[in-house]
């Protein structure tokens, strides 16, 4: 903006002038200010508003000042206090009483390139208390942040460094729903919040959610919200801090899959056979395991092959026969039953140290600052052979040349070995231990791993023998974030800043497949395999800002800049099979035999470049307006819709500013109402390719052996991907209405915001019949819409008893609801979480929440033949089974009949953050819930379905399934046979309520008084206890309600790792 | 340097940066990685490529179309669509393995079951992997005359086949040419028209433009293009032109390499994966292991047909059924029982006697040999795997039966040459699917002969032919390709002396096609085409149910529905067009 002289300015500055030359007078003011205890307020800040003049109040409170004529206003500060602004027009004494600042609205927050007063913003942002959010021992940020921000959701689970769901105000997209996260300015990138978990939790400095339409800011990249995270800065004299904690992961105690014993399941073996009348014509149940008759006998020795015995006299288990090794021959297992049974769950999980320790080093005068911190992490996870092991460090500097320039930079570092087990999917470490049979013994008689092998034992694999032979799997990563940034005051009022930052991550791992011998479906080889890769991005940010305040009562600020983007990334691995030994130290690729090697690489590229604005005006402090605006371009479109528009204006009111308030309104403090509507975007599921028809080939998709050789394949190639270049940018419109508040002498803190987001052409892959070819990738078009509604609700309250006991509580509560407006294609609707077992178990469609549970609901249990015969025709009704609802009366049960009986969005979410303060010792608590939302219990599927596979099952399948004699129940009849009318069709007997309260964390602590601390050099000590996890009032059966999953498909449990409950004691130091 | 110069260098430079940015628009364009424009592929070896990726997807699998429940819903063989809900099969494993099998079984699927809308897709993929080779052909320049028609004529052989498959299973499916395409939005195919006849045209093409010798053992050649015509014939009912086919490619026949069409000596050779490609293959798709794809290219659509137990392999799927079993019994001239009586005095099985229980097999009941190369039993020579030992074997011999399957499996010999190392299991092998081999070429060239003007003593000839490779008396199980192992003694088989009538050799024929390809994915369509499908799958049901596989207590066949799929609910879903699906179903659903 340039000071060019316009008439129209002339004139405003000229009859200003006469205005001031026209009054030539001066008067004097005297007065007293006082504190809200009515003491005076000794030292405060008496200024003469829109002049220099300013004097100081005496001891006693009091002052004089001359006021020279055509001034009217005295602006009184005083530290700890609220700026108060004194009219005198019309008095030459005054009483000044100062009330007590409320801090928080004095609270800097980060709003998108530019930081405002809390008390400022017109848009919707959760600020984090972080001190709280901290509290909570997690190897994850994500983690901590769970019920610390109202409208922000995030589903995690036990497994250590697991990345967890973020939802801000709910899924906003049928693909990725990830939230933004800028670190310090460095941007993540799309769909990714590697930058934001594994930051060292005492680097946190600011945690801030943008989760309305201001966020239009960052433009495409700000639909599903914004997370804003400040890291620390050196400041004051030079001092080390020790933050450290170690604390112990204890393990969920008891039965807790509620499996039958080894007898148990035997009695369910033949009460099955019995009930599917599969008898021999003696009446005799024939078992390979439990023998021939009317009741079944525990074997001494498990029939694990053709050559095994049963008996312990048998000579077929002669030690000497052994051989667990296929290249000395047959595989010959001698494994001894574990009558008493083996509890499996607790064989892989047990309890598991955790420990954090941090040395922080910071400093800093008015021309340079520092933070130094390292960190070393180590949550070693309850189930074996899983933890995480991260080791960072972080160096933040400033240094301010002149006046007018500063420079600095933030950078981190971290190193991280975790490996992981498939987190929730059918048929990891912790759906076997459900699985496994309790008769099956972890070791064989020979020394070997027990396992599946022999008949009625299930398909499960021994999950102790995996999880030991993945010992010397190995996951490492490092990574660097950071950025440098430099500022100068180029002329009053302007300030250019430049800032580059950016994010590198490396991997690398390797993987054994040992060839299993133990289980009923073993490998064909052992195998070895390598991959690495990286993944970067970086943005490079430029800004111009102006602020200023005109004529005391106009603050403008405005700020253009531009944005250029890039993210990519490359791997490659390998695998080989067939090595001649499984000695980890043997095992490298060029090791292995080449033949059945396999091999791959890839690599992605994304560029983007943006202009952008942004204007706030306030006039008095009263009247606010924000405007943003930005112009995105990226590769990901093609050349006719590269670049996409995106607004918001917001404005808000501080009604507690206006005098009609103030003379009238005691209780409350501050009152601001604030609107906003924006236009934001997102880019995160639309990939490179999907502009380009292209065609490619892979060995495995489209070579063929067209020569007869059996081990070799010839080129071919096929139309990969499907393009579109119309396919153009999503428009999320975000409508939101809140309001500040502070209440009780500013005790209170109340923010509430009504929203609706509507997400317009979300980008979703077209979903057209497969007549075109539907393995060929078809684009991401314009078509979803959905919709989410919701209220955000904070409220905090600071209490003080008296000097020695103080209070805080804050509480968010989130809450929204889904809806799907449209769907690409003519189905209206699409289907997710597929399983080989039970097909689809999600249907998104038009009308209906994201990620609701479809299938057919179950009336009650056929009682008798007579039942059956009245009720709507149903294939295999029988006695016993299930009754499905004939949802559309047509007097048969059909497809057409499953229907939407589940949804796993919760109706709302809360945190509840409790700390006090009493003399010394302090305590705070963490409570999140979940409320309203269902989980689909998958593992139920297999545990409490007899025909589903020969694996554990539950106990009430013994003692409370349907029988002609116990009719009674809930759990159908007991049957060597699969039918729709049990488990052949997706029903809702897996449907349960998910809702649950978990205290998070709950510490008490002790501050050692400095006098004591002094001769041994240390300024500051706290030593704290603290539980994580104590305990979750649920009435999810499962081992734990909170269950993550993808955008579409969360709250199917698969067999989720469940937190632990955890003891830590942790102690801070300052020196 | 002087605070003024940094004033002004400051914004000049940024001034600067603004500029380079907006002059550098190319800064967007980022060009697709690890793929190929369509000009990069319209020349003679890309079009070539495309028609190998065309070819690819007979393996049933490496689509991304079609993926949900594994391959095993998309097999070449079909083995469910044809095998288990033909009779010859039971799903097998636990009950609830898979359980979207079991309502195909029982000839009752509902649209929406999972492994149709699975098929339907990967069975288009290849109809359009067959288009796009044609597409881009029109583009090459530097295509020969002959190439063009050749490349022509093996694309729409490809995409006859796959549609063809589809019309098995579903009837009408809307016929999909190279005009269609996502771009062009022209996609909303109705199938109301009559698929057979253009099938059957992309077939004739083929015929007509295939030259004889082709430059892989893998490729259809012009005999490939017209035996699977007078298949297409046979589906149709035009029994004259088929015979005048068959005739023609019975006396001139010739595999892709030149090699004359002829039975292999031995029956068990034709399955043994180390003697593939041989005079008997037709048309045949090939599966490799240890290609370095992981398994990719396997035959994993049969990967879960192995027995459970034991190192063959996984699943316990696919078991044969007491029906199959019992239809290798003979009368004392070792003829096939033709009055339907074989499931009366059943054959003896190990069902109910656990593996740690001596049984021995049924060793005076006169039995056809084929029964041992395609029924694993207990007490019988299973391959070089050593005597079958029963139940210890089988996943739930109480819910799905005592019996496993043979003709898809490697020989323990075999093992990490035919079987892929990489995968979960061994299963993944490099046996290949004949899709059209000379015994079927012979049996339908008799079946034509009968119905389509010929003479029944020329029927008389061909099923003879099939059945005395049968007889050979080397090519048993047993001593010669097991050493050590012995074969039972009550093997008996036997040539017809005559066909005294048409309705005599139709069920001769009939019942030849049952036993000499049981197993090999043809007999559901069989019955169907027959007419018999009812009474024959009934008698099926009933017979299973009495000798113990509950499965099909109950379960008859619905005349005027169970001879065709639904088509998938998920298919009509998506191709409405003014709120009414171009789509319609099939009768009784």
């Amino acid at each position: 903006m340039m000071n060019k002289l316009t008439p129209k300015k002339f004139a405003l500055t000229f009859i200003l002038f006469l205005l001031t030359a026209s009054v030539f007078a001066q008067k004097t003011v005297t007065g007293k200010v006082i504190d809200s205890g009515k003491r005076p307020a000794s030292g405060a800040t008496i200024s003469v508003k829109g002049t220099t003049i300013a004097t100081t109040s005496t001891t006693t409170g009091d002052f004089s000042i001359v006021v020279p004529k055509g001034r009217n206003t005295l602006i009184v500060s005083y530290v700890g206090f609220e700026d108060k602004q004194v009219d005198v027009s019309n008095a030459t004494n005054v009483s000044v009483s100062m009330s007590e600042t409320n801090s928080a609205l004095n609270e800097i927050v980060v709003t998108g390139y530019t930081a405002q007063k809390k008390k400022e913003i017109t848009g919707a942002v959760s600020v984090v208390n972080v001190k709280d959010m901290k509290s909570v021992p997690s190897g994850t940020a994500e983690q901590m942040l769970q019920g610390q921000a109202a409208g922000v959701t995030i589903i995690g689970s036990g497994s250590p460094g697991e990345a967890s769901n973020v939802f801000v105000r709910g899924i906003t997209s049928f693909g990725n729903s990830t939230p933004l996260v800028i670190v310090d300015g460095v941007q993540s990138a799309p769909g990714d919040l590697s930058i934001f978990r594994d930051l060292n939790a005492s680097d946190l400095e600011s945690v801030q959610v943008l989760k309305d339409g201001q966020a239009a800011i960052y433009g495409a990249r700000g639909s599903a919200g914004v997370i804003i995270v400040t890291t620390k800065k050196g400041k004051g004299k030079a001092s080390i801090t020790y933050d450290g904690f170690y604390g112990v992961q204890t393990v969920k105690q008891g039965n807790v899959w509620n499996k039958l014993d080894p007898q148990g399941m035997a009695d369910l073996y033949f009460l099955a056979a019995k009930n599917s009348g599969q008898v021999n014509g003696n009446g005799d149940v024939v078992s390979g395991q439990y023998g021939t008759g009317k009741n079944p006998v525990l074997p001494d020795f498990i029939k694990a092959g053709p050559n095994s015995g049963v008996s312990a006299s048998n000579p077929a288990t002669n030690l000497s026969f052994y051989n667990n090794d296929y290249s000395k021959g047959s595989i010959y297992l001698i494994v001894p039953a574990n009558k008493a049974g083996t509890d499996w769950y607790h064989e892989l999980f047990k309890s598991a140290p955790i420990q954090s320790h941090s040395v922080t080093a910071t400093g800093g005068s008015d021309k340079s600052s520092y933070l130094f911190s390292l960190n070393y992490f180590d949550q070693q996870g309850n189930l074996l052979n899983t933890y995480l092991k991260r080791y960072s460090a972080r160096l933040n500097t400033t240094f301010n040349v002149k006046n007018n320039i500063r420079f600095g930079e933030n950078l981190s570092v971290f190193y991280k070995d975790n490996p992981k087990i498939g987190n929730n999917q059918e048929g990891n470490a912790v759906n076997n231990t459900a699985w496994e049979q309790p008769i099956i013994p972890v070791y064989d008689a020979g020394g070997g791993f027990g396992g599946t092998s022999g008949s009625e034992l299930g398909n499960s694999s021994n999950p102790y023998a995996n999880q030991m032979r993945a010992k010397d799997n190995k996951n490492y990563s490092w990574q660097i974030t950071g950025n440098i940034f430099a500022e100068v005051d180029i002329a009053k009022h302007f300030t250019a800043r430049s800032s580059f930052g950016g994010n590198l991550n490396n991997y690398y791992g390797f993987y054994h497949n040992y060839r299993s011998y133990e289980n009923a479906e073993n490998g064909a080889s052992n195998g070895y395999g390598e991959y690495g890769g990286f993944n970067q991005n970086y943005n490079w940010t430029n800004t111009l800002s102006y602020s200023n305040i005109f004529k005391e009562d106009h603050s403008l600020k405005l700020m253009v800049g531009y944005e250029v983007l890039k993210v990519n990334g490359r791997q490659v691995g390998g695998s080989r099979v067939n090595y001649f030994s499984d000695d980890p130290n043997y095992l490298s690729l060029n090791t292995g035999s080449p033949t059945g090697q396999n091999n791959y690489s890839n690599y992605y590229l994304q560029t983007g470049n943006s202009v952008l604005a942004k204007i706030d005006y306030a006039y008095q402090d009263k009247y606010l307006i924000g405007l943003n605006g930005r112009r995105d371009g990226s590769s990901v479109f093609g050349p006719d819709n590269r670049y996409g528009n995106f607004w918001s204006a917001s404005a808000g009111w501080v009604i507690s500013q206006e005098n009609f308030f103030k003379k009238n309104v005691n209780f409350i403090n501050s009152l601001k109402v604030r609107g906003s509507y924006g236009i934001l975007g997102s880019i995160s599921n639309v990939s490179a390719l999907n502009q380009y028809t292209l065609y490619g080939g892979g060995g495995g998709s489209s070579y063929y052996d067209l020569n007869g050789t059996s081990n070799t394949t010839v080129m071919g190639f096929y139309a990969t991907n499907l393009g579109n270049t119309k396919t153009g940018w999503e428009k999320d419109k975000i409508l939101d209405i809140g309001m500040d508040m502070s209440i009780l002498k500013n005790k209170v803190d109340i923010t509430i915001d009504w929203y609706k987001k509507a997400i317009n052409g979300l980008l979703f892959q077209d979903q057209a019949p497969a007549v075109v070819g539907v393995g060929s990738q078809l684009p991401q078009v314009n078509i979803g819409d959905l919709q989410n509604k919701g209220i955000d609700l904070g409220i905090t309250y600071r209490g003080k008893v008296n000097k020695d006991l103080s209070y805080t509580i804050g509480a968010n509560i989130g809450t929204y609801k889904s809806l799907i407006v449209n769907i690409p294609g003519a189905a209206g609707f699409f289907e997710a979480a597929g399983t080989h077992n039970t097909g689809n178990q999600v249907r998104d469609a038009i009308g209906h929440p994201v990620g609701a549970f479809f299938g057919y609901k179950i009336a009650g249990i056929y009682q008798s033949l007579d039942d059956v015969a009245k009720s709507p025709k149903e294939t295999d009704a029988a006695p016993g089974r299930f009754k499905y609802v004939d949802v559309n009366n047509d007097g048969k049960i059909d497809d057409q009949d499953r229907t939407f009986y589940g949804d796993p969005n919760p109706k709302f979410t809360a945190g509840i953050n409790i700390g006090v303060s009493y003399k010394q010792f302090d305590f705070s608590t963490v409570i999140y819930g979940s409320f309203g939302n269902d989980v689909l219990n998958y593992t139920r599927y297999f545990q409490d379905f007899y025909p589903q596979f020969q694996n554990a099952k539950s106990i009430p399948l013994l003692t409370q399934s349907w029988l002609p004699t116990r009719t009674n129940t809930k759990y159908p009849i007991v049957e060597n046979g699969s039918y729709f009318s049990t488990n052949g069709v997706l029903n809702d007997f897996y449907n349960e309520k998910g809702g649950y309260v978990r205290i998070k964390q709950l510490s008490v602590g002790y501050t050692i008084s400095p006098a004591v601390l002094k001769k041994y050099g240390i300024d500051k000590a706290r030593i704290y206890f603290q539980g994580a996890n104590l305990f979750t009032i649920t009435k999810y059966t499962g081992l734990d309600p909170e269950v993550a999953g993808s955008s579409v498909s969360f709250g199917v449990d698969y067999g989720n790792y469940p937190p632990s409950k955890t003891f830590n004691v942790g102690v801070s130091l300052t020196f | 340097m002087k605070k003024n110069n940094l004033k002004l260098l400051i914004p000049a430079g940024l001034s600067l940066l603004v500029f380079l940015y907006s002059c550098k628009k190319t800064y967007l364009e980022v060009p697709a990685a690890g793929a190929l424009s369509q000009s990069v592929l319209a020349n003679k070896i890309g079009v070539e490529a495309l028609l190998v990726g065309a070819y690819s997807l007979l393996d049933g699998e490496g689509s991304n179309a079609g993926t949900g429940n594994g391959p095993w819903a998309t097999s070449s063989s079909n083995w469910v669509y044809e095998s288990v809900a033909g009779g010859d099969a039971h799903k097998g494993s636990d009950p609830g393995d898979q359980n979207l099998i079991t309502p195909i079984e029982q000839w009752n699927a509902t649209p929406a079951n999972g492994y149709l809308d699975q098929i339907w897709q990967q069975r288009y993929d290849g109809v359009q992997r067959a288009n796009e080779a044609l597409r881009v052909l029109k583009l090459a320049k530097d295509v020969s005359t002959a190439d063009v028609s050749r490349i022509t004529a093996e694309a729409r052989f490809l995409r006859g086949h796959y549609h063809f498959d589809l019309a098995k299973l579903f009837n009408n499916v809307p016929f999909i040419d190279e005009s269609i395409t996502y771009s062009a939005g022209n996609f909303l195919v109705g199938n109301t028209a009559a698929i057979l006849p253009l099938i059957e045209a992309d077939f004739a093409f083929a015929y007509a433009n295939l030259p004889e010798t082709m430059s892989s053992v893998g490729r259809a050649n012009k005999w490939a293009a017209a035996a699977y015509l007078a298949k297409v014939y046979m589906f149709e009912k035009k029994y004259a032109e088929a015979k005048a086919l068959f005739t023609l490619i019975i006396a001139s026949g010739k595999t892709s390499l030149g090699v004359k069409y002829a039975l292999l000596p031995k029956f068990g050779d034709v399955f043994n994966p180390a003697k593939k490609n041989s005079s008997e293959d037709v048309f045949t798709v090939q599966m490799t292991a240890n290609d370095g794809t992981g398994a990719a290219n396997a035959n994993s659509g049969d990967a879960l047909n192995f027995p459970y137990g034991g190192e063959t392999g996984c699943c316990g799927f696919f078991q044969p059924s007491f029906t199959l079993a019992n239809s290798f019994k003979v009368d004392a001239n070792g003829l096939p029982l033709l009055d339907e009586s074989y499931n009366t005095n059943p054959l003896k099985t190990d069902m109910g006697i656990s593996a740690d229980k001596p049984f021995t097999p049924d060793n005076t009941t006169p039995l056809d040999p084929r029964i041992d190369w395609t029924v694993g039993r207990r007490g019988v020579p299973f391959l070089d795997w050593g005597i079958m030992p029963g139940s210890i074997w089988v996943r739930n011999q109480a819910a799905a039966g005592p019996y496993e399957p043979l003709k898809h499996l490697f020989y323990k010999s075999q093992e990490g040459v035919y079987t892929d190392a990489s995968s979960w299991t061994n299963g993944f092998t490099a046996n290949n699917y004949h899709l059209i081999r000379y015994a079927d070429v012979l049996l339908m060239a008799a079946e034509a002969e009968v119905n389509g003007g010929g003479s029944l003593s020329q029927a008389l000839t061909y099923v003879n032919l099939v059945r005395s490779r049968a007889a050979n008396p080397q090519g048993f199980v047993g001593p010669i390709n097991n050493s050590g192992l012995v074969s039972p003694t009550n093997y008996q088989i036997g040539l017809y002396t005559s066909f005294p009538d048409a309705a005599y050799a139709n069920k001769a024929i009939q019942f030849e096609r049952k036993i000499e390809l049981a197993m090999e994915g043809h007999r559901f369509s069989d019955l169907v085409r027959w007419g018999t499908a009812k009474a024959q799958l009934d008698a099926y049901a009933a017979n299973e149910n009495a000798q113990g596989y509950l499965s099909m207590s109950g379960v008859k066949f619905t005349t005027n529905k169970s001879e065709y799929l639904p088509i998938p609910q998920a298919q009509i879903d998506k191709s409405q067009k003014d709120g009414t699906s171009v789509l319609v179903q099939n009768k009784g659903y």
